[in-house]
């Protein structure tokens, strides 16, 4: 793995996406306008509505967010990056791309549903810590269906019928961990829930550098 | 694939669990007792019903309450009406030992024919004189502590447990269709390692065969698990945390078959197919055995213990869950193999009109 | 085509007979009789799952397999 390489990659999607301001104004006037659909409809929302809305927005903005990190270039242009990159540093380069652009999604939902709806985490750290990790869950599972996906011709549904049921285990440890951090239930073991979603993490980032140099050149 | 013989195998195993499996009968057991409650220091006339128990059958009817270790009553008499019914005579002592107000006592039966069965907390007992644990309860009261020698049952049988009844014959198709769908799933995943280790097509049919199969005993799996809970947790659906992981599971799988049905191209299929059948192998390892033990669940085998251990699983339901899995294993690669000769046959059609 | 057709008789038999069992398990009177004698015709309800599973299964190749016949007949 070269990291300047990886550096260079992550930058190129980057400016690919600035340059696309559209599809990126488009993913957060969708998570604004959710966010606004539910304020309007729940005139007081409780801690357990929040936790739960929040990840559900998470899941689709994310979901449409990922489906066209891959299938925003051309199947030639692929043809392009075989001959200059390693696939390795592709992955990963494309990984740590999706996970900070979900993250920085995920900052701007907290904010407009802080603005509208309340911030009721009294964890800071425990939901913070599981939120990250379990992102980067949801990011290793998107980025790689959507190399599955990005290969048969940018199919956007098959992208979420893989991408739904392998991120629901993630969702639900997310889920327990949220409602954990905002008082609702209390349990002494969430830590093991937060390394459980970690070893998750690992085993999925595992399989999917292992697998992507079989799959890319589709 | 050579050789009839492990198809033969498969049947014959098969066919044993059916025939055992239904056959043997269930352990005697206690269904219910009446009155559940009861005064301390007076008489008490106890009917007890029981299941597969031979009352009028059996010579040496004996019975016992018992409260802890050290304390037990003796039935002064039992009358026996019928092989199933019962009365049996206590005469309650006014002393228990202990401050709690209600003892719970646990009914011990003992006959040469269905051998000793218990009924825990059979009889509440409200306690009018309460004693000091440490002061000496008056000696003959509790005089037939010692129960003595027990009889052993005489045929082979199943345990008896209450709710259960006779649905514990389930464990050898419900719970070893589980058993049996990991190893075709396990069989699945390393054909589709060696096709992307090698690209020869033929381990991709293997691979999606074996799945397809494995599939289809995880449908059946949850479909027996659903009715089994119909008539032990008296719902089709539980919250458990188990079930609703292997439904995750199941639908992880069933995405796999969108995937295969997906696309035209065979190269691209099999490759696809191969890394996501291998991705979903491993979500699938902390859903079906690491969530389900850090929870609670009304599943067997949950909050720490391992999930064959003991008391769920005794030595007579051993010797046909074990066979029952491997019955299931053979039939299930038989089934597989099919599907892989009718995918080969395919292929060949196809590549020879090109 | 005759062949086939049979056996889509078939296939809707079964489908008949799934739901009638489902129905069966569903109706309250047909509860008391599934909870007789210990519970033991859920056994065999969940055996007849595992059975007629495994013949669908059965009717389903043999109709790929039909197609596949007539598909080299065809050929020749």
């Amino acid at each position: 793995m070269n990291i300047i390489k990886v550096k260079d990659i992550f930058i190129k999607e980057l400016s690919i996406e600035y340059r696309q301001k559209f599809a990126l104004g488009g993913i957060f006037l969708f998570a604004a306008t959710v966010v606004f659909l539910i304020f309007k409809s729940f005139n007081n929302i409780n801690p357990r509505e929040w936790t739960i809305l929040i990840w559900i927005i998470m899941l689709f903005a994310g979901l449409n967010a990922v489906v066209k990190s891959f299938l925003q270039e051309k199947k030639e242009t692929y043809l392009y990056y075989y001959t200059l990159f390693d696939p390795i540093d592709m992955i990963v380069a494309k990984l740590a791309y999706n996970f900070i652009f979900l993250c920085s999604l995920f900052a701007i939902i907290l904010i407009f549903m802080g603005l509208f709806s309340g911030f009721p985490v009294k964890d800071w750290t425990l939901f913070f810590s599981g939120s990250a990790l379990g992102i980067l869950g949801i990011s290793i599972v998107f980025t790689f269906v959507s190399v599955i996906s990005a290969s048969e011709n940018g199919n956007s549904t098959l992208m979420s019928i893989l991408a739904l049921p392998l991120v629901l285990p993630i969702l639900l440890l997310l889920l327990k961990i949220s409602a954990v951090s905002v008082r609702l239930l209390t349990d002494t073991a969430i830590m093991e829930d937060v390394w459980l979603l970690m070893g998750v993490d690992c085993i999925l980032l595992g399989a999917m550098i292992l697998l992507f140099p079989a799959l890319w050149r589709l | 694939m050579k050789g009839i013989w492990w198809k033969i195998l498969g049947v014959l195993i098969f066919i044993y669990v059916l025939v055992g499996g239904l056959t043997v009968p269930l352990k005697s057991g206690i269904t219910s007792t009446d009155p559940g409650n009861a005064l301390s220091g007076e008489h008490l006339a106890l009917k007890i019903h029981g299941y597969n128990s031979h009352f009028y059958s059996a010579k040496k009817n004996r019975a016992w309450l018992k409260l802890d270790s050290i304390h037990a009553l003796r039935a002064l008499n039992f009358e026996v009406s019928s092989e199933n019914d019962a009365v049996l005579h206590f005469d309650l002592p006014s002393y228990f030992p202990g401050k709690v107000k209600a003892q719970p006592l646990t009914l011990i039966l003992d006959n040469e024919v269905d051998g000793v069965f218990v009924q825990p907390n059979a009889v509440f007992v409200s306690v009018t004189d309460t004693v000091h644990s440490d002061t000496i309860i008056p000696s003959g009261i509790w005089k037939s502590a010692d129960l003595g020698h027990f009889h052993e049952a005489k045929s082979l049988h199943f345990p008896y447990r209450n709710i259960l009844n006779e649905t514990i014959r389930n464990t050898f198709f419900h719970v070893a269709l589980w058993f049996a769908m990991f190893v075709l799933l396990i069989v699945g995943l390393y054909h589709a390692i060696k096709y992307l280790m090698t690209g020869d097509f033929d381990h991709d049919i293997q691979s999606a065969s074996f799945n397809r199969i494995a599939i289809m005993y995880g449908v059946f799996g949850i479909i027996t698990g659903s009715i089994w809970a119909k008539y032990t947790w008296n719902t089709f659906w539980t919250t458990d945390v188990k079930l609703n992981m292997t439904a995750v599971a199941m639908l992880i799988y069933l995405a796999y078959l969108v995937l295969r049905g997906s696309s035209s191209d065979h190269d691209r299929r099999a490759k696809m197919s191969a890394s996501y059948s291998i991705f979903a192998f491993l979500a699938l390892i902390p859903l079906v055995f690491v969530i389900p033990r850090l929870t609670d669940s009304l599943h067997p085998g949950n909050g720490g213990n391992p999930a064959l251990g003991g008391e769920d699983l005794d030595n007579t339901l051993r010797l046909f869950f074990y066979p029952s899995i491997i019955a299931l294993i053979l039939l299930g690669t038989w089934m597989a193999s099919l599907l892989i000769r009718y995918q080969r046959l395919k292929e060949k059609i196809f590549m020879s009109n090109q | 085509m005759k062949n086939k057709s049979t056996i889509i008789k078939y296939i809707n038999i079964v489908i008949l007979q799934l739901t009638f069992i489902s129905m069966a398990t569903a109706a309250g009177s047909t509860e008391d009789f599934l909870r007789s004698t210990g519970k033991i015709y859920s056994v065999v309800a969940v055996i007849l799952v595992i059975f007629i599973g495994i013949v669908i299964f059965l009717f389903r190749l043999d109709n790929k397999l039909t197609k596949l016949e007539n598909q080299i007949k065809n050929e020749q």
